[in-house]
Formats: C-alpha cells, sequence, structure tokens
C-alpha cells in the first residue's frame, strides 16, 4: 500500500494527464520508489490506485529499461563503460567495484547497499569515467575518488 | 459513392471502408496476420502491405482507408518480394514444430507460408527458446510460436474488457503474458485462444488429441449455460465433443464466448453420468430395465391418481432442457395425470420478476435485444453482476461503457471495476429508501407523460426526500442528484436487473420502483437469467397457472381449447406452485413427484427443508443426467439424454428461439421421449418420432409460437413476437409486497455468490471448469476475516438457523464485513443449504437477503 503522502503525489500527477493511463509512467515512479522495486505489491497497489489494470500496467513497465524489475540496492551506480570511459579505465573500476563492494553489473551487492548497471554513455566522454550515483553525477573517476564518493552514501 | 480501383478492377463503395475490407468485399484476397475484422485495426504484421499509386511506399491495406479514385495493386513482383521477406523474419524464431503443433491444419502461418513464403530461411542463427508454458489448467501458452500480433490482447482488452494478459518486455524479448506471468486468473473466456492465429495460446481440453482436419462433423448449437443463448459450435470426432467453439457472425455472440460456453462442455461424456434406470430395492437404488422402470411409474402414478386425486401428483419441469421435454412434461401432468401441478426453478426469481414486469408494461416487456445493451446511452445495472451471471450481456454493457456511455450501478460489481462505473453504494436493507429518492427526483424532474395509469398512479404516492435518503441509506444529497441528473439525461435508457434484488425482502417493490425509473427514463428492461431455457419453460406452460402461450388455466374457455386438441379434459385449477409443493409434500397431501431435469434439493432454498419434503413423499421419480442430491432420494431414477445428444429449442432471455442440435450419438431417450412412453403405459397416446413433431404441436397450440417451424427458425423468424403476434396489453391493478428488514448491527448475513465458472450443479461435472473453481468456499471481507483471526484456506464452520456447512475460506481484499458470500454450485456445499426464507407475497421469490449466519473456525 501506497503511504498518504505518496497517495496524495498521485493524486497530483493524475490531475495532470486526461486519462489514468497516461498518469502511469510517473505513477510507476512512485511506486518503484515507494517500494524499492517494482513487486508485484507495487504493480497491485498501482493499478488499485489509478484503476488500470494490472497486466497492462506491467506490460508497460516492462516496456521500459529505467524501471527496477527485480530488488535493487539502496543506491544504483549507473557506470559508463563506453568507448571514452572504457580507453579512460572504466573496466577498472568495474573491478573495482566486484572487489571492494562486491557488487556485479546487473547485480546487488550483498549488504544491499548498491547496485550496479552498466550504461552506454551518458554525455560526459570529455570528463571520462563517469557514472551517476542516484541522481547525483560524478566525473574524472580514479579507483581512490569512486572509493571516497561512494563512502557518502551508507 | 466511393470508387477505387484494384488489381484494375472497379470497385463502389457505399461507405469509407479500410482497403483490405473493400478488397475482401469484392474477392480479392490480400494475406493477414494481425488483421481480425473484430479487432481494433493494428498494422502491426505488414502482410497487408499493398502498393497504391501516388503513395511513395508500400501501405498497410488494413489500416488505410480508401478514397475515391484510389488505385490499388495487391500482386505485384515487390509485394511477392515484401511478403516473402515477412515470412523468413517470422520464421526466424517461429519453430517449424507444426507436426507436433496442434494448430497444424488450421494455422494462418502455416498457411501463408505454404502460399506466399520462402522454401527456406537463411538465418542460421539458434531460435528463441521460451519453455511452453503448461502453469494454467485450462490455456497452454507457447511463446516460441508466437508472432506478436498482438489479437490475443486486443481481444481481452477491447472486446472481453478483461485486460489480463499484456504485451511483456520490449523488441525481440518480448511475449505475452498475464500478470502472474503462470496461470492466467483470469474470466478464462478462451477469446484469445480462439484470435490466435498460430499455436501460441490453446486449449488445453483437447491438447494432442485430435488434428483439426480429423473434424468431420461439427453442429451449430445452442450453449447449454445460461439465458443468453450463444450460438456454439461443437466439433465432433468418434462421438466425442472434442471442442467447443463460437461462430464469427452469429446473432446473439458474434464469435464471443464465456468459460463456461466454451469449456464447459466436458460433463457432456463425463464418466458420472447416469445410464441405466435405477429402482429403489430394500432401501438401495439399484439398476433395472428400462421397462422395469416406466411400469412401475406408471403403475404407481396411476395407484396413486386414483387414491389421493391427480392433484397429490406433482411434476418439476427443468430451464435446462429444451421446450420440447418441458412442454410434454406439463402435457403429460396436465393430461395424463390430471392436475396443474407444474413448475420449474424459474419460479425462484425470473418467473415471478418478469409476469410482475409484464404486468405492468405489457407482455414481452422483457424481451430485449442482448446487443442494444451496447448502442443505450445510459445503462444502469442492479442486483447481480452481469458479466457473471450472464457474461455475453456483461461484455454489451462493457461496449457501452466503452462507447462513452454511461454505466450507472446500485453496488458494486467486480466485473465493471475498471469501467469506472457511476455507482450508488447505499447501506445494507436501504436499497428501497435509495430508489424511493431516485423515483421522486427523477419524477421532479421528468414529469409524467400519463401514458401508463396504474403505473403512475403508484409513482404519484412516492415521495421521499433526498435528506430521508442520505440519512437512511448513507447516500449523500450530492451523489444522488448527480445519478438522478444521469438518468434524466439518457435518451437510450436499459436497466438490468439481477436475481439479488428479486431474491430480497420486499423485493416486488423494489421491482415496481425499477420499473418506474424505466418508465420515467422511457428505458426497457433487462432480466438476468441464469439458465438456458427459463424463458422457453416458462413459455410452454410450465408453470401451476398458465397453460402454454400464457394462456390462464382458470379461464374455461382455453382449458376448452387446449383440451379439445389434446383430447382429455383439463383441470381449471391452478396447481401448486414450487414452494407451495414443498409444504404440501410436508404436510403430505403432496404424494409423488416428477422431477425433469433438475436438482430442486441442491436449487430451491433451505436444501435441509426441502430434502426432507421429498423423503416425505410416497413416490419420488427423478429423471437427469447425472446421480443428484435428488436423485438419490429418487424411487425410480430415469437417465435421460443430455444437452448435445438431442434436438430441440432453447428461448433465450430475448426471447429467441433457438435450435438446440444433437451433436454426438448416445444410447437412450430424451426426456419427452421417457415421459411420452410413461404417458403410453398409463394409457394417453403420445406418439412422437422426434422432437420436431413435439414442435409442430407447440406451434398449433401456444398462440405465442404460431405455425413456427424449425425452417422458419433456422431462416431468422425466431425473435419475439413471432410471425407478429400482436403484444397483450395486460394493465392490471399493481400488487406489491413492501417488507422490510432493518440490519442487526455486528450481524453478519449470507450472500450468495454467482459465480462465473459455474452455473447449477451442471458445471461441477466439467473437468475444466472444476479445474479452475475447485470447490466450494466461503468468501469473507479481509476486515472481517481480520476481526475473527481467519486467514484463507482455514476450514470454518458457517451456521444459520437452516442448517450448517463446514467450507474453506477464501479472503476478498475488497469484501465487505457484513456478508458470507457462497455460491451454490456444490453439491451438498451449496449457500441454499443455509438460506431459509419468506417468499414475497406478489412475485412468490424466496426473499434470502436476510439470512443471518454465524461463522467459527474449525480447530483441526
Amino acid at each position: 500500500m501506497f503511504s498518504s503522502a505518496a497517495k496524495q503525489e498521485i493524486e497530483d500527477i493524475r490531475t495532470k494527464y486526461p486519462n489514468a493511463r497516461a498518469a502511469l509512467l510517473p505513477t510507476i515512479y512512485v511506486a518503484q520508489r515507494e517500494f524499492g522495486w517494482l513487486s508485484s505489491e507495487a504493480y497491485d497497489a498501482v493499478a488499485d490506485l489509478l484503476n488500470v489494470p494490472k497486466a497492462t500496467v506491467r506490460g508497460v513497465a516492462t516496456f521500459y529499461a529505467m524501471y527496477k524489475q527485480k530488488p535493487m540496492g539502496r543506491h544504483l551506480i549507473q557506470l559508463c563503460t563506453n568507448v571514452s570511459c572504457m580507453i579512460l579505465g572504466a573496466e577498472r573500476l568495474v573491478d573495482f567495484l566486484k572487489i571492494t563492494y562486491g557488487v556485479e553489473p546487473g547485480g546487488v551487492s550483498p549488504d544491499g547497499r548498491f547496485s550496479l548497471v552498466i550504461m552506454e554513455c551518458i554525455g560526459a566522454c570529455g570528463t571520462a569515467p563517469a557514472m551517476l550515483v542516484n541522481d547525483d553525477f560524478h566525473d574524472n573517476l580514479t579507483e581512490k575518488k569512486l572509493q571516497e564518493i561512494l563512502e557518502k552514501y551508507t | 459513392m466511393i470508387t477505387i480501383t484494384i488489381n484494375d478492377r472497379e470497385i463502389k463503395l457505399e461507405k469509407p471502408v479500410s482497403v483490405l475490407e473493400a478488397a475482401r468485399s469484392a474477392g480479392i484476397k490480400i494475406p493477414t496476420l494481425c488483421y481480425h475484422e473484430q479487432l481494433e485495426r493494428y498494422g502491426g504484421c505488414r502482410l497487408c502491405l499493398v502498393e497504391v499509386e501516388k503513395m511513395p511506399r508500400l501501405q498497410t491495406a488494413c489500416t488505410l482507408m480508401v478514397a475515391d479514385g484510389m488505385v490499388v495493386r495487391t500482386e505485384t513482383e515487390q509485394i511477392a518480394d515484401v511478403r516473402r521477406g515477412i515470412l523468413e523474419f517470422l520464421l526466424i524464431n517461429h519453430p517449424l514444430d507444426c507436426p507436433y503443433c496442434d494448430k497444424a491444419g488450421e494455422c494462418d502461418l502455416q498457411d501463408l507460408v505454404e502460399k506466399y513464403g520462402p522454401g527456406k530461411g537463411r538465418f542460421k542463427e539458434k531460435k528463441r527458446k521460451v519453455p511452453e508454458s503448461l502453469q494454467d489448467p485450462v490455456i497452454v501458452r507457447n511463446m516460441d510460436r508466437c508472432i506478436m500480433c498482438t489479437r490475443c490482447v486486443r481481444m481481452c482488452e477491447g472486446l472481453q474488457g478483461a485486460s489480463a494478459i499484456a504485451v511483456i518486455n520490449r523488441g525481440g524479448h518480448s511475449h505475452i503474458e498475464p500478470f502472474s506471468s503462470g496461470r492466467f486468473d483470469c474470466e478464462y473466456c478462451g477469446n484469445c485462444v480462439s484470435v490466435c492465429p498460430v499455436g501460441a495460446i490453446m486449449s488445453r481440453l483437447h491438447r494432442h488429441s485430435y488434428r483439426p482436419w480429423q473434424v468431420k462433423e461439427q453442429y451449430e448449437t445452442v450453449c447449454p449455460y445460461c439465458g443468453v443463448g450463444c450460438t456454439v459450435v461443437t466439433q465432433v470426432r468418434d462421438d466425442v465433443i472434442k471442442r467447443v467453439i463460437p461462430k464469427l457472425g452469429s446473432t446473439v455472440n458474434n464469435g464471443m464466448l464465456c468459460s463456461r460456453g466454451r469449456f464447459g462442455y466436458e460433463f457432456v461424456g463425463s464418466k458420472d453420468r447416469l445410464s441405466v434406470p435405477l429402482i429403489r430395492k430394500n432401501g438401495a437404488l439399484a439398476e433395472a430395465t428400462w421397462e422395469e422402470a416406466i411400469t412401475l411409474v406408471a403403475k404407481k402414478l396411476g395407484n396413486i391418481k386414483s387414491t389421493y386425486g391427480s392433484d397429490a401428483v406433482a411434476g418439476m419441469a427443468s430451464p435446462r432442457c429444451t421446450n420440447e421435454d418441458n412442454y410434454v412434461l406439463q402435457k403429460f401432468l396436465r393430461v395424463a395425470v390430471g392436475t396443474n401441478n407444474v413448475d420449474t426453478t424459474a419460479r425462484t426469481g425470473f418467473a415471478g420478476a418478469q409476469s410482475f414486469i409484464e404486468n405492468i408494461f405489457g407482455q414481452g416487456a422483457t424481451a430485449n435485444i442482448i446487443s442494444g445493451l451496447a448502442n443505450s446511452d445510459t445503462v444502469m445495472v442492479i442486483g447481480g453482476d452481469p458479466t457473471t451471471v450472464n457474461p455475453i450481456l456483461g461484455l454489451q454493457i462493457r461496449a457501452c461503457a466503452r462507447r462513452g456511455g454511461q454505466v450507472m450501478t446500485v453496488g458494486e460489481f467486480e466485473g465493471l471495476r475498471i469501467f469506472s462505473p457511476t455507482k450508488l453504494l447505499p447501506r445494507q436493507f436501504t436499497e428501497t429508501f435509495l430508489l424511493e429518492g431516485i423515483v421522486t427526483a427523477l419524477r421532479e424532474k421528468k414529469g409524467l407523460s400519463g401514458a401508463n395509469a396504474p403505473l403512475e398512479g403508484k409513482i404519484k404516492s412516492i415521495n421521499v426526500t433526498a435528506a430521508d435518503v442520505a440519512a437512511k441509506s448513507g447516500v449523500s444529497e450530492k451523489q444522488l442528484a448527480a445519478y438522478v441528473d444521469l438518468l434524466a439525461a439518457a435518451t437510450t435508457f436499459s436497466i438490468v436487473i439481477g436475481k439479488e434484488t428479486v431474491q430480497s425482502i420486499g423485493g416486488s417493490y423494489k421491482l415496481l420502483l425499477l420499473a418506474a425509473i424505466t418508465y420515467l427514463a422511457n428505458g426497457r428492461v433487462y432480466l438476468l437469467s441464469e439458465k438456458a431455457n427459463e424463458q422457453g419453460a416458462l413459455d410452454m406452460g410450465c408453470a401451476p397457472d398458465m397453460l402454454p402461450g400464457y394462456r390462464p388455466v382458470a379461464y374455461p374457455e382455453f382449458t376448452k381449447k387446449y383440451g379439445a386438441v389434446w383430447h382429455a379434459e383439463l383441470s381449471e385449477k391452478p396447481g401448486l406452485n414450487l414452494f407451495e409443493m414443498i409444504e404440501a409434500a410436508e404436510k403430505g397431501t403432496l404424494r409423488a413427484m416428477y422431477v425433469m431435469g433438475e436438482n430442486p434439493v441442491c436449487n430451491i432454498p433451505n436444501s435441509g427443508r426441502v430434502e426432507k419434503a421429498f423423503k416425505n413423499l410416497d413416490f419420488l421419480i427423478v429423471q437427469d443426467i447425472f446421480l443428484t442430491e435428488t436423485a438419490k432420494l429418487a424411487d425410480v431414477v430415469l437417465p435421460a439424454l443430455g444437452w448435445g445428444e438431442k434436438d430441440g429449442t432453447f428461448t433465450n432471455m430475448e426471447r429467441r428461439i433457438q435450435r438446440v442440435k444433437k451433436s454426438v450419438q448416445r444410447e437412450g431417450m430424451e426426456d419427452w421421449k421417457i415421459v411420452a412412453e410413461i404417458a403410453k403405459n398409463m394409457g394417453y397416446r403420445m406418439d412422437y418420432t422426434k422432437a420436431e413433431e413435439v414442435f409442430h404441436e407447440i406451434a398449433k397450440v401456444s398462440p405465442l409460437y404460431r405455425d413456427l417451424s424449425y425452417e422458419d427458425i433456422e431462416k431468422g423468424e425466431n425473435i419475439y413476437p413471432y410471425k407478429g403476434e400482436p403484444l397483450r396489453d395486460v394493465k392490471e391493478d399493481i400488487q406489491i409486497d413492501t417488507s422490510a428488514v432493518s440490519a442487526a448491527a455486528g450481524k453478519l448475513y449470507l450472500k450468495v455468490e454467482r459465480p462465473l465458472f459455474h452455473s447449477g450443479t451442471m458445471s461441477t461435472h466439467a473437468a475444466s471448469l472444476m479445474n479452475i473453481y475447485p470447490h466450494a468456499v466461503a468468501r469473507i471481507g479481509a476486515g472481517r476475516a481480520k476481526m475473527l483471526s481467519l486467514t484463507e484456506g482455514d476450514v470454518v464452520t458457517v451456521r444459520s438457523k437452516a442448517g450448517a456447512l463446514s467450507l474453506f475460506i477464501a479472503i476478498e481484499k475488497a469484501g465487505d464485513d457484513l456478508s458470507v458470500t457462497i455460491s451454490n454450485n456444490f453439491e451438498s456445499k451449496g449457500a441454499f443449504r443455509l438460506a431459509d426464507y419468506t417468499l414475497d407475497q406478489v412475485t412468490k421469490a424466496p426473499c434470502i437477503d436476510a439470512v443471518e449466519i454465524s461463522i467459527e473456525k474449525v480447530t483441526a
């Protein structure tokens, strides 16, 4: 079930769209934030609140890559390994994350702290390697800098 | 007039249609996969690409609308190339498992590849593998075979309105799945199965048991379940019904079916079927010959008749039997026995409600075309979820909502929930106040036209203010006003009334109020009908006071007229109705009963009482296809041929007479034939050789069916009024029963579930329906369950004054806290075991909405 604050937020979202289906995408985002990932309960909650069939909600959500279809860590690391980042050592950073935090691409660290998703270019080639942690942007990464940054996310 | 040219042929069109439809209307074939005439256009498969002059690229014929002067080519080198290419692409992943796939032989893809496809593909990569899903009891999914035409999804969402399946994921990973990703957990209409062009979604019922080309015979007949009377096609191999499919273009259901209609046919060949007569010897039923059984019945009935008089015998006809069966039974009772004691379980709701409404609006007032609901601008629903009682009628209401019509309900109906109807939710037992409030407000808004004086007299006497309604029912003045505004604005209004209203205390008064709303909003009435031939049984005169064609027995001119045709003197004394029969059996004045195709112990409220009454009879004859609870009490059990094994007619709730056809051969006699044999043994000859002859006689006797023949029916002369017989306008003074009851705090009440997956007890012999809904449960709201610390699957004892049941608990998230819902489909576990009743004084329907119950957990 949604918290009453989330319910209010969804109701506000709903007013911006002509019908319930149109409000699905932002509502699924709220559900993802509230439930951590799109569990069966999260889908149920969205379907109940918007009065849209469950199967339709799931169909819409699975179309997009940015929705979380499995449990995720508390913080999401989106690390780029595309050409520029790769040349400047992004793959070493991937190994570093695995050794230091035990998190593999597409996986969650055993303590549930981090999830790692490998990105295809986040538009920061000039200051590569780069990553996003949740909504924060970080660039010019080295192993040391990466660790310093991540220590801030508990 | 639009003129277009396709392949150098000029085609003239009245209306703008798609290029595909224009071509098909002229007999020009364009291959398609994702197109389906019932469904919304999609343009996804690209097979219907055509060349259109002055258009730079190839166009999809299914989505392109014709324009005057358009020049189209459908068979060019370029198009052949493209078709070959598309099919080659589809076959990258579609497995070539045709020898093993059930769809082979009726697979669109197979046919198209054979006709247009490449000889072989050039792709060496491995095919996508998705394991076959057998997690569902009824539907099997093979997503390897799916070609993503989305016909199933468009069907489920756009026509069925269940939205139970969706496209999951994207691009090459996409496939079709129900929400659970395993079991479907849906309405199980199977309409996705009908539209799947390949073998991706198929029925499990006939899996690997035959090939489409092995079907030698198929019969267009009528579904045996509810009063909608959908056309179904039975496909038969070696005298076994292998599959039931709908027919595109059929009048009532146009290619749609529900779970019962599509998957409920397995009772026909069930191993529980009765095949030899049984006679009670030394307290137990033992097998006997037909001769023994028939002579015994004739002798016993003869004895009882001569000792105690004709009225010591009664008969029960059946809304499951054909018109012919029912006609012969009532004739047998009236002529060979000499009594008007004949009735059906239609008396438990449909019969009384119909005659009540007809008394106000005239005969035939409830005979309205089902598809008219979809074209209404406003539909009001009360007293039952039409999507479970009469699913195909329910679809029409959903269609109305989808077309932008107003769907309004009193009460919450799960099947309409996602269509967001405008609803009023009065407190328990306050529906009457609410309806009075609606009538008062609607009268003030619309005024009276003076067309129906008796009804207007009643309407004038109703005066309940919105404030009163709010205080009593909890529906606010604002809500009520908005609701009435919508009713007043309706131009084509329909009202759908379910049995719960009829079977409630003060039911006839509620019906009057609903009739008033109908009258004020100038609408039509639909009465939900649970069984296939309720209407027909009544038309046939299976009522204690009416001869075939609703001619009252009490009028000597009618009894004389019918007597002359039947060569007998008929009794003018109205007989006992269903409930009076039970009372008379209890008192011992009724000595013998002939029950045909009915299971009264289960289907009449207060089963325990019925059972006791039946045990009190001297002689009980039960004629059925299964050894029902009632048959187990019988002195003689006569096995009959059932649906699918005999010819005849059903009359649906629209009063459409339709042919029921024999699909499989089985040894035995039809119901009418058994009755005729007994009549013969009692000295009254009934020399019918086939059902059609019985129908000839019906058409001769009944003014309703005047001169109709089987040929007329097949030609479409089958909808009321038949051959233009005028309506009889019988406006008599309107009687009502204004009994009322008020809710006691904290009490639990019984609610009867009318499930989608079962109908009567017949469906419990259909294996697939049993897989979907396997046993009786007591449904309870989550709040109440918590209060009683019950969890899903707990065993409880539910008790009422009438009896007790031991059931599993099922928790309903959205259920209310005032009731426990139990279905009446499982023998000895039916809700009617608990349902003590009082009768409505006017409709004579049993009121079972105020049965107090208690619930307690059984500790292991």
